[in-house]
């Protein structure tokens, strides 16, 4: 066989192992965005139906006349946006801090960090909610958004380890040159770990997005609620409203779905190591 | 150090700007609750929706008008577990809400926590009273004797059959079963087996409402000793009840039929509306339900069985009001609760919805010309409310695992049963002191 | 923060310049871990001591409650349940963070070939994730249902039956396991981006060299990845550990069929905020800490010998 003949069977072999793979893994789109055109009666019907019939198109413009969707989408947006700057100014600085400077009490630090993260939330809820109590930011959204300037633990870690990747060669020659340890980072370490904290503001984005716990402890006011609290308005004992509950489920992940699909290609041309060697 | 501070600088201006921008999107602070007009505004808590949401808007908008000096605020919680965890957080911080509703069941375990309101005696001053309503809506608003929730609906449990299916293998679908012994006859007819797998069922004692309550107290047993306030769930009667679930379980091989009651959400996936099951338990919160997923199911309720086919009973529970410990305005949210459990409040809150806890509110509603609504409410003055014990939830769930295990062949009847007493009655010595 | 560094002595007597370089380097890097030493003390480690002083009490949320010495951890090993959830919380971990880094990996590398479309595709795997919880557990209903689920139908056409899935006591897990590995689209995000780092001149070096491409994974791709499986293995074993909204949410907060779905985390849950036995949460979160704190420092330990740093 002539290396393009083979060439030619590796693509289509490779064609055909990721679209069996993505057929398992968008059922559960098809199903929502399937569900969110259904009618009630179908929704559960025996055996189970694909299709919609008829399609109830009706039912997008039910579900965002049934809940404040629009004021809910501002308030998940502006929460969402800032939390998400927070986590990109503070958690590359101390993930850096971590990877590269060295100085005292660094490892005890990064223990702690580590350590922080194994208690699970559930107990340290209520301390926190306290804590915010006592300084006044419960039904604000201060709770959502500032711990995110002061870092997240499991970003740091991540981030850590990507700068841990990046050659110490740049930062000597950079240092020689005369620049200060926070150019440095700036300027070079931060740009090369680009793909990294785009994948870290992408996870941060998600978890602003879609996070139930926080915005129903701290938020008291319903003009203040997020999509994730509308949700919850479609469910109730004598028979849930599904096919509105999905409707707003598949508006409410279209714009991360669009982000990632804009943002992935950032994720493999990371960087660029032409002249440096590690 | 001169180094560091070129750096400092930057860092310090991020920080200053973040917090500027946060406080500038966070402005929307909290109503006062006063303002200087004397009009006082009560903020309450709910998790309702739709036409439950509708009528409460009504009630909010006759007792405002009645009471112009109080101002309602209502906002939406999430309704399950969630709002428990809300107005949990809300009551430890401090800050809770005027008025929250709440379900019945969890007033005992909120009231010995010493979390509520002791509504007594403003309920005395207001004429509000036991008779009132149905006993058991009463008394499980109240804890030790005092009242500390204000009771606002209520539903029970029946017998739900196919009247289809029940023609169809030549059963009388106007006689559905009144003894355990018809039950299990009517069950077996109904049920058809092909193979392992089961194409309909007819009935399965703990599937969907079948708790064990529903059986214990249908079997004429008490889960609790009214004297001393012990659980009895070891009572001989309820020990009776779960060995007739296991008997049952048994017979139709109960592997086969765990397919039937999987955890995963059996609500909404319900084999009674797909035609895989003939008879159920349920409550009339699922008459909605039906109405909507499929409106022409050919069905009927009745009674539940009981071993001598007399003595009916059900079991209640449903909504209630009540004050938060630390609540700002303690005078003028009761004044609503007063409203609301009245029969003005009662008959807009629960119009064409909720069963009401006031009998000649239904009786208003219609409800007892109605074929299936009728059967929910003449049941009502003999059902029973699960004990008020500051440990219901561990009760609960003691019992549904005693359950599961008995009927699975995992220790008898009266070894789980013994266990779950000895457990909940040790959890409650505590509160003795 | 300059404090802090200004306290560090050295011990050696060293020259005034290499000392104030010493000082320096611990002022700037303090300066830089500083907003995660304020955010740390703040909101980490302040809930964190009130949970251990809330451990030997029985604090009960609503009410402060009494010092009790070590009783909630006596009481916990006594506690059944309290077996059986850590037994299902293993189960779980054991099985789940190896195949999830198997699996991570794979998808990773696949989605990381040169072909066109691949954009649509890395979306389709990140999908998955983005779908909300509540309507996750339906969904999982409607396909994994023993009796009128998607799954079970399509294998009565071939005459196959079924297992009972979330049903069965000994199927639970297996499916919950299932279930979660459908949600990886994060850790293989992290994957490509550890992937995307590798230089492509190592790749042209292999080649040179005729390594074909099994020889090229084992000696260039995975051990250049090292540093994000170290990352994946260490979170994704925190995670398994507090595994609880998939489980609740499927099983209402039941842990059905026998408990076989009460996880750690759940029980926790339950006894904290259903039972209001708070303190006895708090003993066992600390427990639950202790176990993962010596699970992470084996890692740690062992890591030195398998994770290779590109930096260094």
């Amino acid at each position: 066989m002539n290396p393009i003949a083979i060439k030619r069977i590796n693509r289509s072999l490779a064609y055909l192992c990721l679209i069996v793979a993505s057929a398992f893994f968008i059922i559960p789109f098809i199903w929502l965005l399937s569900t969110s055109l259904k009618p009630l009666t179908q929704v559960f019907a025996y055996p189970p139906e694909w299709i919609p019939h008829p399609f109830l198109w009706s039912n997008y413009s039910r579900a965002v006349e049934y809940i404040h969707f629009w004021t809910y989408l501002e308030n998940t947006a502006i929460i969402t946006i800032v939390s998400t700057l927070g986590v990109i100014i503070s958690c590359p600085l101390v993930a850096y801090s971590f990877a590269k400077l060295e100085y005292r009490g660094r490892g005890i630090l990064f223990f702690v960090t580590l350590a922080v993260m194994m208690i699970p939330g559930q107990v340290t809820m209520i301390p926190l909610f306290l804590l915010f109590t006592k300084l006044g930011w419960v039904g604000t959204s201060l709770p959502l958004i500032v711990p995110q300037f002061f870092g997240v633990p499991i970003y740091i870690f991540l981030l850590r380890q990507f700068f841990l990747g990046l050659p110490d060669a740049l930062r000597e020659a950079a240092r020689l040159d005369g620049a200060s340890e926070f150019r440095i980072y700036l300027q070079i370490m931060f740009p090369l770990a680009k793909s990294a904290v785009l994948a870290v503001a992408l996870f941060q984005f998600m978890g602003s997005w879609t996070d139930f716990m926080g915005p129903l402890l701290y938020l008291t006011n319903e003009a203040s609620y997020t999509v994730s609290l509308g949700l919850q308005q479609f469910q109730s004992q004598k028979g849930s409203e599904w096919g509105l509950l999905m409707a707003v489920s598949t508006l409410m992940t279209l714009p991360i779905i669009v982000l990632f699909f804009f943002l992935q290609k950032t994720f493999i041309s990371g960087i660029t190591f032409s002249g440096i060697k590690g | 150090m001169r180094k560091s501070k070129k750096f400092a600088f930057p860092i310090l201006a991020c920080f200053l700007a973040m917090l500027l921008l946060v406080t500038a999107c966070s402005t929307k602070g909290r109503a006062s609750d006063q303002d200087g007009k004397g009009i006082t505004t009560v903020t309450m808590w709910h998790g309702l929706t739709s036409i439950d949401l509708d009528n409460m808007n009504k009630v909010v908008k006759a007792f405002e008008e009645k009471n112009p000096t109080i101002k309602m605020k209502l906002v939406y919680t999430e309704s399950s577990e969630g709002s428990d965890q809300k107005l949990l957080t809300a009551v430890a911080g401090g800050n809770p809400p005027d008025v929250a509703l709440f379900d019945r069941f969890k007033v005992g375990t909120w009231a010995a926590q010493g979390s509520l309101t002791d509504l007594s005696s403003m309920a005395a001053e207001s004429g509000i009273t036991k008779e009132l309503y149905y006993p058991f809506a009463w008394d499980e608003s109240s804890y030790q004797g005092k009242l500390y929730a204000m009771p606002m609906d209520t539903d029970s449990r029946l017998l739900f059959y196919n009247k289809d299916h029940f023609k169809e293998v030549g059963l009388d679908p106007n006689n559905p079963p009144k003894t355990i012994a018809e039950l299990e006859a009517a069950a077996e007819k109904l049920t058809i087996k092909d193979g392992k797998r089961f194409k309909r069922i007819g009935f399965i004692p703990w599937y969907s409402q079948g708790w064990l309550y529903t059986w214990g107290w249908a079997f004429r047993g008490e889960f609790q000793d009214p004297a001393t306030g012990k659980i009895t769930a070891n009572d001989p009667k309820v020990v009776e009840a779960l060995q007739w679930m296991t008997d049952f379980g048994k017979k139709y091989n109960v592997e086969d039929i765990a397919g039937f009651t999987s955890a995963a959400g059996s609500e909404e996936m319900d084999p009674f509306i797909s035609g895989q099951i003939s008879m159920k338990i349920s409550g009339n919160f699922t008459v909605k339900g039906i109405e909507k997923f499929k409106p022409d199911l050919n069905y009927g309720v009745a009674p539940i069985p009981t071993p001598t086919g007399t003595n009916f009973t059900t079991w209640s529970g449903g909504g209630s009001a009540i004050i938060p410990k630390g609540a700002k305005n303690v005078a003028a949210a009761w004044k609503f609760l007063e409203f609301l459990g009245k029969e003005e409040g009662q008959t807009l809150l629960n119009a064409d919805s909720q069963i009401s806890v006031i009998d000649s509110v239904n009786d208003k509603y219609g409800y007892k010309d109605d074929p299936i609504m009728k059967e929910f409410i003449n049941i009502l003055p003999n059902s029973h409310n699960r004990p008020v014990i500051p440990e219901g939830q561990l009760l609960w769930n003691e019992l549904a695992s005693a359950t599961e295990k008995a009927t699975r062949g995992n220790g008898t009847p009266k070894e789980n049963l013994d266990k779950v007493t000895e457990t909940v009655n040790k959890a409650l010595e505590k509160y003795d002191k | 923060m300059a404090k802090l560094a200004d306290s560090v002595r050295v011990n050696t007597i060293p020259s005034a310049r290499k000392q104030r370089a010493l000082r320096k380097t611990n002022v700037i890097g303090w300066l830089f871990a500083s907003p995660w030493a304020i955010g740390l003390l703040c909101f980490y480690a302040i809930p964190m001591l009130m949970s251990i002083y809330f451990s030997f009490t029985t604090y009960s949320i609503l009410q402060p409650g009494e010092f009790v010495g070590m009783s909630n951890y006596i009481d916990l090993f006594h506690d059944p349940l309290f077996w059986k959830s850590i037994y299902n919380t293993i189960y779980f971990t054991v099985f789940f963070v190896p195949l999830s880094i198997f699996f991570g990996v794979a998808l990773a590398m696949m989605l990381n070939m040169k072909v066109k479309g691949m954009a649509v595709f890395r979306t389709i795997f990140f999908l998955p994730t983005l779908v909300p919880q509540v309507a996750l557990a339906v969904l999982w209903m409607w396909l994994l249902h023993p009796n009128f689920g998607l799954v079970n139908g399509m294998l009565a056409h071939f005459g196959i039956d079924g297992p009972p899935w979330l049903g069965g006591e000994a199927w639970s897990k297996p499916s919950l396991i299932l279930m979660s590995l459908w949600g990886i689209g994060q850790a293989v995000v992290i994957y490509l981006a550890g992937l995307g780092d590798i230089p492509d001149e190592y790749y042209e070096a292999a080649q040179i060299d005729g390594a074909n491409w099994f020889q090229k994974t084992r000696k260039v791709t995975i051990p250049l990845l090292t540093p994000v499986i170290f990352y994946n293995l260490v979170m994704g074993m925190i995670g398994a550990f507090q595994q609880f909204t998939l489980p609740y949410t499927l099983t209402k907060g039941q842990g059905t069929p026998a408990n076989s779905m009460t996880f750690y985390v759940m029980y926790l849950y339950e006894n904290g905020f259903r039972y209001f036995k708070m303190g006895y949460a708090s003993a066992m979160a600390w427990i639950l800490f202790i176990i993962v704190m010596a699970l992470t420092g084996i890692v740690f330990i062992t890591s030195k010998r398998w994770v290779h740093y590109q930096g260094k």
